[in-house]
């Protein structure tokens, strides 16, 4: 493997990086295998992964130094040979024509728990971020709407995405896989990657459940997921499916780069399940579910009023979102009782939450005014993708929940929980406020002078 | 038997369009005397109040006060297919349980719809005292409402003996909207003290947007800090009334 040092203009005695790699592993930095990025106005170059200037706990770039570097000698070949967990790669670069290509460790095991956000939820950063480095990428450029005739790394890469379980699979690149460390620090955590020559992929078991979806090529692709999930196939592995194109009409079938896809079988699931929640009888008390997770911490309000959906996520100075501020960034967005047309600001982990709190909804059979409430910690040293907050939340809908009479209550345990102040909640959120001011008719039946 | 029929479906086709705003599955009263409806929004923060007697439709037959609860956006789109000058018939089937929905104009056309599980619940008037009472066009009641609508979500309504004022502040920008006694747009003011209370503006812009159809004059009464009435009347008898639930901003 390669990580690659792009240091254009810097002389390379003042890329820090470089001595530190070399302290550990000499033999990555001399054979081109590692390259890093120093970016202008970090602070990175005073820190040097020492003093934690940013604000975060730990260094992120060291933790991904780490175990790159632990990567780099299973990978200095120009064919992998390994077992897929399986899993593969939908660039969004250059859209229409994005790489594909499938993400294949130098692993002999069942490495199925590589690719399944599902069974992730209590792993540390550490662990997650060991097992992604692990993954080589292969890259290949197709056009999204030409996929079908665009040869066998193709198809071989879309029938691994629809595989049941782990496959053994042959890479054959056109040079060493080359890694990139950003001294920014905002890039999610990958393995190297390389373009593709040959592959050779194993017999793959395939999901009955999605292989009748593939070849039902008259269901819509929105149904096809909702379907899907109905037939309990897991949220990521469905999003699987749908990146390579695997659902839909047949002529309008295309890629989905993985980062969009994700984020929209969760908005196509929690859809669907809004619909049913809205049929269901309101709560019956304020409930608040919390979780921690990273050092996120969630707080979820349930209201009992009818089905409205607010999502407010809190950025300490020095997190992922907010690298150079000094005060706490709250971003929010919301959807009343007839949902969104546009797409939320803050992005898939609007959506993301939005399902797993309606899980919960639909099992118990009830509907709410639901705000999901996100406080990111400096310890959240690094974004690892919107799983988190499906699985975060997912984890504090199975507690059992703190019972409140009134919002007032509720609120003051929710102040309790977290650092940032209540108050300044509540000047971001559209529906706490509407809870808090916004009286109802109802309110005003029997007593003329009541306020 | 309940059965009833308008020779013009825009008149019934407004009314609906007036209910659908706040509720989907409208119960309507049926009684020897007209047609009622009492409701409140899923939401319950504004409600709407709605009578029409038997002397606005062309035909009306109703042998016992009975109760009828239809999905309201079904039916609007039934009555939608229905243009200008075609006659709307609506009858209901004891036995079926069914909604016959009659258009007859260039062509007859016959449409059947079920009828719901009527709400058993009593909505009462809130009971308020008023201290402002002002009469204004609907036209003029909506543009200041769209005008507010352009820098904020909500709107404080405020009235002297001399004057009716929406303030509408948002982050960044901010409105005031006056309507002087002498405009056209204001038609009377009563004041018997300053009153000033606050209230969500798409509530107000859909209601208004939705009642102006049937309505040219709209009356509003409200306190400080209480629901506000907003009467809109109608052209031939009847009556189309809003209530809604003010905003009450504390630190």
């Amino acid at each position: 493997m390669t990580i690659a040092l792009k240091v254009p203009q810097v002389a390379s005695s003042d890329n820090w990086l470089v001595d530190v790699i070399k302290q550990v592993n000499h033999s990555a930095i001399s054979e081109n295998q590692i390259a890093t990025r120093t970016s202008q106005n970090s602070l990175c170059v005073l820190c040097k992964g020492s003093r934690n200037l940013c604000g975060k706990t730990r260094c992120p770039i060291m933790v991904k130094v780490n175990s790159f570097l632990k990567s780099v000698p299973l990978m200095s070949s120009e064919d992998i040979a390994g077992v897929s967990p399986p899993s593969v790669f939908i660039g969004r670069i250059g859209y229409p024509h994005v790489y594909v290509g499938p993400l294949v460790p130098p692993v002999h095991e069942d490495t199925s728990l590589y690719d399944l956000p599902e069974q992730w939820f209590g792993k540390s950063i550490d662990e997650i971020v060991g097992f992604r480095s692990l993954l080589v990428r292969g890259k290949h450029r197709v056009h999204v709407q030409e996929f079908a005739q665009a040869g066998k790394i193709m198809d071989q890469t879309r029938e691994l995405a629809l595989a049941d379980t782990s496959v053994d699979m042959e890479l054959n690149l056109t040079k060493k896989p080359r890694g990139s460390i950003f001294l920014s620090d905002d890039v999610q955590p990958f393995g190297p990657s390389a373009p593709i020559r040959d592959l050779h992929v194993g017999n793959a078991r395939f999901d009955h459940r999605v292989e009748k979806a593939y070849y039902d090529t008259d269901l819509k692709s929105a149904q096809a997921v909702v379907d899907l999930y109905n037939r309990g196939v897991m949220v990521t592995k469905i999003q699987k499916a749908f990146s390579v194109g695997a659902f839909g009409i047949e002529k309008k079938r295309r890629l989905v780069p993985t980062r969009w896809s994700i984020t929209a079988v969760d908005d196509m699931i929690s859809k669907s399940l809004v619909e049913q929640v809205k049929t269901f009888p309101e709560v019956n008390e304020y409930r608040v579910y919390e979780s921690i997770y990273l050092d996120n911490v969630f707080e979820i309000l349930m209201i009992p009023a009818q089905w409205s959906y607010e999502s407010m996520e809190a950025w300490y100075p020095g997190t992922v979102w907010n690298p150079n501020g000094n005060s706490v960034a709250i971003y929010s967005d919301w959807e009343g009782h007839n949902g969104r047309t546009t797409y939320a600001q803050i992005g898939g982990c609007y959506y993301s939450a939005r399902l797993a709190v309606c899980e919960q909804l639909v099992k118990e059979r009830r509907q709410a005014t639901v705000i999901v409430l996100r406080e990111a910690r400096p310890g959240y040293i690094m974004p690892i993708g919107v799983w988190q907050v499906r699985e975060n939340v997912r984890n504090a809908m199975r507690q059992k929940p703190y019972q409140f009479k009134n919002l007032t209550e509720s609120l003051k345990f929710i102040s309790g929980r977290f650092e940032i102040p209540l108050s300044q909640w509540i000047i971001q959120g559209k529906l706490l406020r509407n809870a808090l001011f916004q009286k109802r008719i109802s309110d005003f039946f029997s007593v003329s002078t009541a306020a | 038997m309940f059965k009833l029929k308008v020779t013009d479906a825009k008149l019934l086709r407004d009314m609906a369009t007036a209910i659908s705003i706040l509720v989907d599955e409208a119960t309507f009263k049926i009684e020897p005397d007209g047609l009622k409806l009492r409701a409140m929004d899923p939401s319950r923060v504004a409600m709407i109040d709605f009578e029409w007697p038997k002397t606005i439709f062309e035909e009306y037959v109703c042998n016992e006060p009975t109760k009828m609860c239809i999905n309201i956006s079904e039916l609007l789109k039934l009555l939608k297919r229905a243009s200008k000058d075609e006659a709307v018939e609506l009858s209901l089937d004891d036995k079926t349980g069914r909604l016959q929905v009659k258009i007859t104009g260039k062509y007859s056309r016959d449409f059947t719809m079920p009828t719901l599980e009527a709400s058993e619940e009593e909505v009462p008037t809130p009971k308020i005292a008023f201290n402002v009472k002002a009469k204004t066009t609907t036209q003029g009641l909506s543009q200041a409402i769209e005008d507010a609508q352009l820098v904020s979500d909500h709107v404080r309504i405020e009235a002297d003996p001399e004057k009716l004022v929406l303030n509408a502040a948002g982050d960044l920008m901010g409105a005031t909207i006056t309507l002087q006694k002498g405009n056209d747009a204001l038609l009377e003011l009563e004041a018997k003290e300053g009153s000033k209370a606050t209230f969500s503006l798409s509530y107000l812009a859909e209601i208004i947007k939705a009642a102006s159809a049937t309505s040219d004059i709209a009356t509003l009464e409200f306190s400080t800090d209480m629901p506000i009435r907003i009467d809109f009347q109608q052209q031939k008898e009847g009556k189309l009334t809003f209530f809604l639930a003010p905003r009450i901003e504390t630190d």
